[in-house]
C-alpha cells in the first residue's frame, strides 16, 4: 500500500488559487449566454433576434443562420455527447435544445438580451419517459459496439420453473443529474488560426480531435486546457455540442469569448443518468444455491442516439447462478441523450440484484451474508472465465465485524421492526458493490534534473480522484526522490496523451505509464552508475533513494554524478503504455479520441473489484423520516497508492449512494417532457446534516494480473450497492419493501396507511 | 415554464428601474443582515437605465477597488471578472449552493445575490485574504488539507469561509450542530465527515 500523502495541490485548492478553466484571465473576454428551448418536441416556427442584437454592448447573437454549415455533427458514440449540433437544427429534440448564444460585452448585457430573443414554435405533443405513448422500444444488444450482445448461459426457463423457491419483481430506478459543483462552461480563444478552449473536461485529448471534426480544421491547431475540474462524475467526458459552437462565436466576434451555462441549463445541454427499469427473476434450491437467474432492464434514451448502460453485462456474472438469462431494451423517448454517470451501468443495475437477493435470501430464511456466500464464485457462471482476483467474502466478514452485524442475527435474523427505540424503527441492511477493473492506454513524460527534481507531464485529468498526487507518488518512488520533488502537469491536450477519465482507469493507467517512463530513465542511470564503475552491479540491487544512486555493494553516487556522467542536466523519456490485448496504436488512437479502454469482462479474464456496504437506518414511526446514521463498507480494488485519497473517493461514493437511494431524482412533467426541478433547490443532493457516521476499511489485496500498477480503480466503485443496502435496512426496520429508488417520507407514509 | 435564472434577471432589472434603491436592496440581501447598502444603492438608482455604469468602491480583502460597474453586476461576477478573484466560485448563481460564499463584515454571504453596489462600505474577505499574508494558511485553510477535506476543491474556498463563520457564530459546538450549520454549503464529492473533521480542529486552533 502506498503512503498516505497529502493531495499535492491540496494548498491551491485551500487558498483559491487552483485555476479551474472558468478562471482563466483573458484580454478582452466577451460573455456568451445560452438561450434554450422551452418546448421538448417541434420545430422552431419563427426566431427574432432584433431586439437582443438591438442591446447596447451585444456583439453577437449566434443562431442557426450564422452557424450554417460551419458546425459538423458528431456520429454518436465516437466522442460526442449527442448527434445533434443543436445549432444546425430546425427541429426541437428535447427541453431545454439550445437554440442561441448570445454574446456581449459583459455577463449582465448578455443576460438581458438573451430574454429578449423571441421564439415561436410549432408544437408536437412529446413522449416524456417510460409510460408515454409515442415512445419507440428497440433491443440494447447490437444498438451500442459497447453493448455487443444479453448475456446468457443455460436454459433459464426450465431452471427457473423447476426451482423450488422463486421470485419475480420489478425495480425501478429515477434519472439523475451529475451537477457537479462547477457549472458548465466553454472558454475559447483564437490566435492566429489557431484555437484554445479552456473547458472542465474528462477527456482533452478526445475533445481536440472532436473539435477537429465539429470544426473542419487540423487538430494540430487546437488545444484544450483543463487543469483543474470541479468535479465531473462522467458529466465532462463526452464533449456536448456547446464547445464547438462557442469557438464559432469567438471566431465570428473575434475575440475571447466565455459561456457559463446557468445551473438550470445543464440539465438539458449535458448528459445524465436516465431512469431504468428492470425485471428480475431467480430461482433458488433449499439449499440456497440460485439454479436460474434472468435481469431484464428497459433504459430509456433519446430519439437520435442509442445510448446503452447494460449493467446486466455485470449482473450477470456475480454470482454462481447456473442459468442464466438478460436482455436489454431502449426506450426512446423525446429528452436529451443520457450519458455516464458515476458507475453509469452498475449504479442501477446492480441495486436491482442486490434488492433481489436481499428478497430472495428472506424467501431462504438465510442471512444476507451467507446467502452471498454460498452462491460466491470465483468464475463466470456466463463464460466460465476465472476471476483475477475476487475478495467479496473478505469484505463482507471485515465490514459485518466492523458494523455489528450480529445485532441482527441477533434480533432474529428476518424480524421486521424489532429494533425500535422509541419513535424510531431502526434497521440494518447490507450489498455487495462491484465494479470493473478497467485499464486505458496512456503516454507521459517524465523528467528528471541534476537539481534532483522531476517534472511529469500527462494529459489525464485531476477531477478530485486524487489521481495528480498519487502520480506524483508514483514517480518520487521510482526515482527515489520526495513527493515533494516532482511537479505534475495535467489537464492540458498538449502534454501527452493521457485517457478519457472515466471507468476508473486513470490511476492505473497514468501509474502505469509512469512506472513505464520511471523505468526508462532508471535504466539510463543504472548504465551510467554502472560504466567503468568496477564490477557491474545486477540491475535489481540498484536502486535510487533519497535523490541518489545506490548500488548493491554499498557504493552510492548522486544523480547529478550520474547525469554528469552522460553528459547531460537532464534526463527526460516519454512512454507509452497500452493495457494488454491493446490493437497496435493504441495511443495514437487515444490521441484520435478512442479511449481505448479494455478490462472488466472484455478480456480472456475478468478483472473487477468487490465490496460490502452495511447501513444502519432510523426510519420515524410517525413521519416517515429516513436518517442513515452509520455506513461501513469494505473494499478490496488491488493496490491502493494513497490511502487517504482513496478513502476519500470510497466514502464520496457511499454518499453518493446514500443521495441516489433517499434523495435525487430528476422530474420530467408527463405532458410536456420537460425538466421541473433543474437547481440546486427542488434536486435534492445529501447536504452535511444529512450524513453522519461513515467508515470506510480498505481490504489487503494482491492481483499482479490486472495491470502493470496492479491497481483496481475505486472512483465508481463506492456508490455501487449502496442504495440497495439501505433499501434492505428499511425494509428491516419498517417490513416495507420499497423496490423503486429514491426512497422517500412520502414513499413510507403512503405504505404506512395501507 | 419561463427559465428561472433568465426571468430572475429581468426582475432585478426592472426592481432597480422602477423602484427605490431601497427595495432593490431589500429584495435581494439575505434575511437578518441589516441594510446599511441601501444608500448607495439608492444612488444608482436615481439613473433609470441600470446599463449607464455606476462608479463604485468596493472594499475587498482590505484593498480599495474603484470600479465603473453594471447596476445589475453581482458581487460574484464582480469579484472573478472585474477584480480576478477566481477563488470565489460559482455553483448555481441563484444562492442554493454556497460556493460563492464570502465575507461581509465578518458574516457569510452569498456573493452571488448581493449586487455589488450594495457592498460598498463594507468590508469583504474573500478566500484570497483569508490568511494573515501569503506564505500562511489560516488554521481552517490547514485543516481542511490535513483532513482531507475537498476532493475537486471546487467548493472549497466557500466552505472555508462558511467553517470559518461557523465557528465565529459559535456554531460548531458538537458534530451535529457543526453539520447543520454547513448545510448551506453543498459539497458534491461529498467530504462532508471530512469537513466536520476539518472544523473540529480547526475551532480549537481559532480559540473558539
Ligand atoms: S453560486 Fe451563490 S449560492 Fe451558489
Ligand atoms: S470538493 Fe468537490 S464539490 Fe466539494
Amino acid at each position: 500500500m502506498g503512503a498516505p500523502v497529502a493531495r499535492i495541490d491540496g494548498r491551491l485548492k485551500v487558498t483559491g488559487q487552483a485555476r479551474y478553466p472558468a478562471d482563466t484571465p483573458l484580454h478582452n473576454l466577451a460573455h456568451g449566454v445560452m438561450v434554450t428551448s422551452t418546448i421538448a418536441r417541434g420545430r422552431i416556427r419563427s426566431l427574432d433576434t432584433t431586439a437582443a442584437a438591438s442591446v447596447p454592448g451585444v456583439l453577437l447573437v449566434l443562431t442557426r443562420d450564422q452557424a450554417q454549415g460551419q458546425l459538423t455533427a458528431p456520429k454518436f458514440g465516437t466522442g460526442g455527447s449527442t448527434s445533434i449540433q443543436p445549432l444546425n437544427e430546425e427541429r426541437i429534440w428535447h427541453d431545454g435544445q439550445t437554440v442561441a448564444i448570445v454574446v456581449a460585452e459583459t455577463p449582465e448585457v448578455a443576460r438581458e438580451a438573451a430574454d429578449l430573443v423571441a421564439i415561436t414554435y410549432d408544437h408536437d405533443t412529446p413522449s416524456a419517459g417510460f409510460d408515454a405513448s409515442g415512445v419507440e422500444i428497440v433491443d440494447g444488444a447490437g444498438a451500442s459496439p459497447m453493448y455487443p450482445e444479453d448475456p446468457k448461459a443455460g436454459d433459464f426457463d426450465t431452471a427457473f420453473k423447476a426451482a423450488p423457491v422463486v421470485l419475480d419483481a420489478t425495480y425501478n430506478t429515477a434519472a439523475q443529474h451529475h451537477n457537479p459543483m462547477e457549472l458548465f462552461s466553454t472558454t475559447a480563444e483564437w490566435n492566429d488560426g489557431q484555437l484554445t478552449v479552456y473547458e472542465p473536461s474528462q477527456f482533452v485529448a478526445g475533445w481536440r480531435a472532436q473539435l477537429a471534426k465539429q470544426l473542419d480544421m487540423d487538430a494540430a491547431n487546437i488545444r484544450v486546457v483543463s487543469e483543474y475540474i470541479g468535479g465531473a462524475f462522467g458529466s465532462k467526458g463526452p464533449m456536448t455540442p456547446r464547445t464547438a459552437a462557442v469557438a464559432l462565436a469567438a471566431k465570428l466576434v473575434k475575440r475571447p469569448v466565455r459561456c457559463v451555462c446557468a445551473r438550470a441549463q445543464g440539465y438539458t445541454t449535458a448528459t445524465f443518468r436516465a431512469e431504468t427499469r428492470q425485471r428480475i427473476r431467480m430461482g433458488a434450491g433449499r439449499d440456497g444455491k440460485i439454479r436460474a437467474f434472468s435481469h431484464e432492464g428497459w433504459e430509456l434514451t433519446s430519439r437520435p442516439d442509442d445510448y446503452v448502460v447494460g449493467g446486466t453485462e455485470t449482473t450477470a456474472r456475480l454470482y454462481a447462478y447456473g442459468a442464466v438469462h438478460t436482455k436489454v431494451q431502449l426506450v426512446k423517448a423525446d429528452r436529451n441523450t443520457p450519458g455516464y454517470m458515476r458507475s453509469p451501468p452498475e449504479t442501477p443495475y446492480v441495486f436491482g440484484l442486490e434488492c433481489a437477493m436481499d428478497e430472495m435470501a428472506e424467501k431462504l430464511g438465510l442471512d444476507p451474508v451467507e446467502f452471498r456466500r454460498v452462491n460466491d464464485t470465483q468464475a463466470d457462471p456466463v463464460s466460465g472465465k476465472r476471476y483475477t482476483s475476487r475478495s467479496l467474502m473478505r469484505c463482507y466478514d471485515e465490514a459485518a465485524a466492523a458494523f455489528g452485524w450480529q445485532r441482527r442475527l441477533d434480533a432474529g435474523v428476518w424480524k421486521t421492526g424489532a429494533m425500535r427505540e422509541g419513535d424510531w424503527l431502526v434497521g440494518l441492511g447490507c450489498a455487495t458493490a462491484v465494479y470493473p477493473t478497467q485499464v486505458a492506454p496512456c503516454a507521459a513524460r517524465v523528467r528528471l534534473t541534476a537539481d534532483g527534481k522531476a517534472l511529469l507531464q500527462t494529459s489525464a485529468h485531476e477531477i478530485g480522484t486524487g489521481v495528480r498526487t498519487v502520480a506524483a507518488q508514483t514517480a518520487a518512488q521510482a526515482l527515489g526522490l520526495s513527493v515533494e520533488d516532482v511537479t505534475v502537469e495535467m489537464g492540458d491536450s498538449a502534454l501527452p496523451a493521457g485517457p478519457v477519465a472515466g471507468g476508473s482507469v486513470s490511476t492505473a493507467s497514468v501509474c502505469s505509464a509512469v512506472l513505464k517512463a520511471c523505468g526508462a530513465i532508471r535504466d539510463k542511470l543504472y548504465r551510467a552508475a554502472t560504466v567503468n564503475s568496477g564490477p557491474p552491479a545486477t540491475p535489481e540491487s540498484f536502486t535510487l533513494r533519497d535523490g541518489m544512486a545506490v548500488l548493491d555493494s554499498g557504493r552510492s553516487a548522486p544523480l547529478s554524478a550520474l547525469l554528469q556522467k552522460l553528459g547531460t542536466t537532464q534526463l527526460e523519456e516519454y512512454a507509452e503504455f497500452a493495457p494488454e490485448g491493446s490493437a497496435p496504436g493504441a495511443v495514437e488512437q487515444l490521441r484520435q479520441g478512442n479511449p481505448g479502454i479494455m478490462g472488466g469482462a472484455k478480456g480472456p479474464v475478468l478483472m473487477y473489484a468487490f465490496g460490502a456496504e452495511f447501513v444502519e437506518v432510523r426510519v420515524h414511526a410517525r413521519t416517515g423520516e429516513i436518517r442513515v446514521p452509520r455506513m461501513v463498507g469494505a473494499f478490496a480494488a488491488g493496490r491502493i497508492m494513497n490511502p487517504r485519497t482513496a478513502r476519500s473517493q470510497l466514502m464520496g461514493g457511499m454518499i453518493w449512494g446514500l443521495g441516489a437511494a433517499l434523495h435525487e431524482m430528476t422530474e420530467i412533467d408527463p405532458r410536456h417532457a420537460r425538466t421541473v426541478n433543474r437547481d440546486l433547490q427542488d434536486y435534492l443532493l445529501p447536504v452535511n446534516a444529512d450524513v453522519e457516521g461513515v467508515e470506510v476499511i480498505l481490504v489487503p489485496e494482491t492481483d499482479t494480473e490486472v495491470n502493470p500498477a496492479g491497481v483496481k480503480g475505486l472512483g465508481e466503485l463506492g456508490n455501487v450497492g449502496t442504495s440497495s443496502a439501505i433499501a434492505s435496512a428499511i425494509y428491516h426496520a419498517t417490513g416495507r419493501r420499497l423496490r423503486d429508488i429514491p426512497m422517500r417520507l412520502d414513499t413510507l407514509l403512503q405504505l404506512q396507511q395501507t | 415554464m419561463p427559465d428561472r435564472s433568465q426571468s430572475a434577471a429581468v426582475n432585478r432589472r426592472h426592481f432597480l428601474a422602477a423602484v427605490g434603491g431601497a427595495a432593490a436592496g431589500g429584495a435581494t440581501t439575505l434575511p437578518g443582515t441589516g441594510d446599511a447598502a441601501a444608500a448607495p444603492a439608492a444612488e444608482a438608482a436615481k439613473s433609470s437605465d441600470p446599463r449607464v455604469p455606476h462608479t463604485v468602491t468596493l472594499t475587498i480583502n482590505g484593498q480599495d477597488h474603484q470600479l465603473s460597474l453594471d447596476a445589475r453586476a453581482s458581487l460574484l461576477d464582480t469579484l472573478r471578472d472585474r477584480l480576478g478573484l477566481t477563488g470565489t466560485k460559482k455553483g448555481c448563481d441563484h444562492g442554493q449552493c454556497g460556493a460563492c460564499t464570502v465575507l461581509v463584515d465578518g458574516r457569510r454571504e452569498l456573493s452571488c445575490l448581493r449586487l455589488a453596489v450594495m457592498a460598498q462600505g463594507r468590508q469583504v474577505t474573500t478566500i484570497e485574504g483569508l490568511a494573515p499574508d501569503p506564505h500562511t494558511l489560516h488554521p481552517m485553510q490547514q485543516a481542511f488539507i490535513d483532513h482531507d477535506a475537498f476532493q475537486c476543491g471546487y467548493c472549497t474556498p466557500g466552505q472555508i469561509l462558511s467553517a470559518v463563520a461557523c465557528v465565529k457564530e459559535g456554531h460548531a459546538g458538537d458534530d451535529d450542530q457543526i453539520r447543520e450549520y454547513m448545510s448551506g454549503n453543498i459539497c458534491r464529492c461529498a467530504a462532508y465527515p471530512n469537513i466536520v473533521a476539518a472544523i473540529r480542529q480547526a475551532k480549537t486552533e481559532m480559540g473558539a
